[in-house]
């Protein structure tokens, strides 16, 4: 019965504050979002980092949650893809916000693919990849503008970093990202 | 929605949805709060529809002001659709004023307006709320 002891240790162990295991319904995201927030003030964390943090765990849960319910899902595959973790800490100075999600397979390629296209880019590189983003036509039934990568890429002070780990049984793909800002 | 008179709009705030006011008497056009809604493109629909029926009837002037302490990319997106309609019908001659408020606590929204404003000609006015106390 030591498992729970031993979880909160690992967590601790890589400077965890809060994290959430399951689905990322909009309720969720709402209300662990003020918990985010209210913790952080309570820490007197300057207004922009504060923002930052915020930002950053708004664009990565619901990166889950919309690509969870895209258009045309089965709803079991909805439940199935919606099963993310955030893990919001802080390393020496910085605060750290990481998240992992499972994709089908072809997804995780497609990603990856993206996600190196991003790593090659400088501040003034993602800038302009943001600005064209922001103009690119959305198609009628995207559920988000294709930012939020570039978003956290933009806030944070290395390069994102991203990990795809097969899950045999489940026929998926676990991907993680972790954000340093 | 009849041709002859376009209404008020009034959505009340949410925890992740800002207020929306739009008065065509007024000509006033207003978000205020926080944005990430959980379908940002749905909850913008009427907003964009009420600009573009406003800007295609009434020739009065129209002022948007932005009170929004936080947007997500979605919303930025959004907003990034009213404001290029606004630079347009400024282009076309129509008076239109952009007032942005934003807390001078936070470093993150003044830099967000200036983002927005560099790719705009329209009077675009940043302005510091005041602190509190």
């Amino acid at each position: 019965m030591n498992h729970l002891h031993d979880l909160r240790h690992t967590l601790s162990g890589q400077g965890a504050l809060i994290c959430f295991n399951g689905p990322f319904t909009h309720n969720i995201i709402e209300e662990l979002g003020k918990a985010v927030r209210k913790y952080l003030e309570f820490e007197r964390t300057q207004r922009s980092a504060l923002m930052d943090v915020f930002s950053v765990y708004i664009e990565a849960t619901q990166n889950v949650a919309n690509y969870a319910n895209r258009e045309g899902r089965p709803e079991d595959q909805r439940l199935r893809l919606n099963a993310g973790i955030i893990v919001i800490g802080r390393q020496d100075e910085h605060y750290v916000v990481q998240s992992g999600n499972p994709l089908l397979p072809g997804d995780g390629e497609a990603l990856r693919q993206r996600l190196d296209r991003l790593a090659a880019l400088d501040k003034a590189g993602l800038k302009a990849a943001y600005k064209e983003q922001l103009r690119a036509r959305v198609d009628p039934d995207a559920t988000g503008a294709g930012l939020g990568l570039l978003e956290m890429a933009r806030k944070a002070c290395v390069p994102l970093e991203y990990a795809f780990v097969p899950d045999d049984a489940e026929g998926l793909t676990f991907f993680s990202l972790k954000v340093i800002l | 929605m009849t041709e002859s008179s376009l209404g008020r709009l009034d959505i009340q705030a949410t925890l992740s949805s800002p207020q929306v006011q739009a008065d065509p008497d007024a000509g006033l056009l207003c978000l205020a709060g926080e944005s990430y809604p959980e379908n940002t493109f749905e909850f913008y629909r009427p907003i964009n529809a009420w600009l573009d029926a406003f800007l295609a009837r009434d020739p009065r002037p129209l002022t948007l002001e932005i009170r929004l302490s936080y947007l997500n990319t979605s919303s930025i997106k959004c907003l990034i659709d009213l404001l290029d309609e606004l630079e347009a019908a400024h282009q076309a001659g129509r008076g239109v004023v952009l007032n942005w408020y934003y807390d001078p606590d936070d470093d993150r929204a003044m830099e967000l307006a200036e983002e927005f404003k560099e790719d705009l000609t329209l009077p675009f006015h940043i302005v510091p709320l005041q602190r509190e106390g």
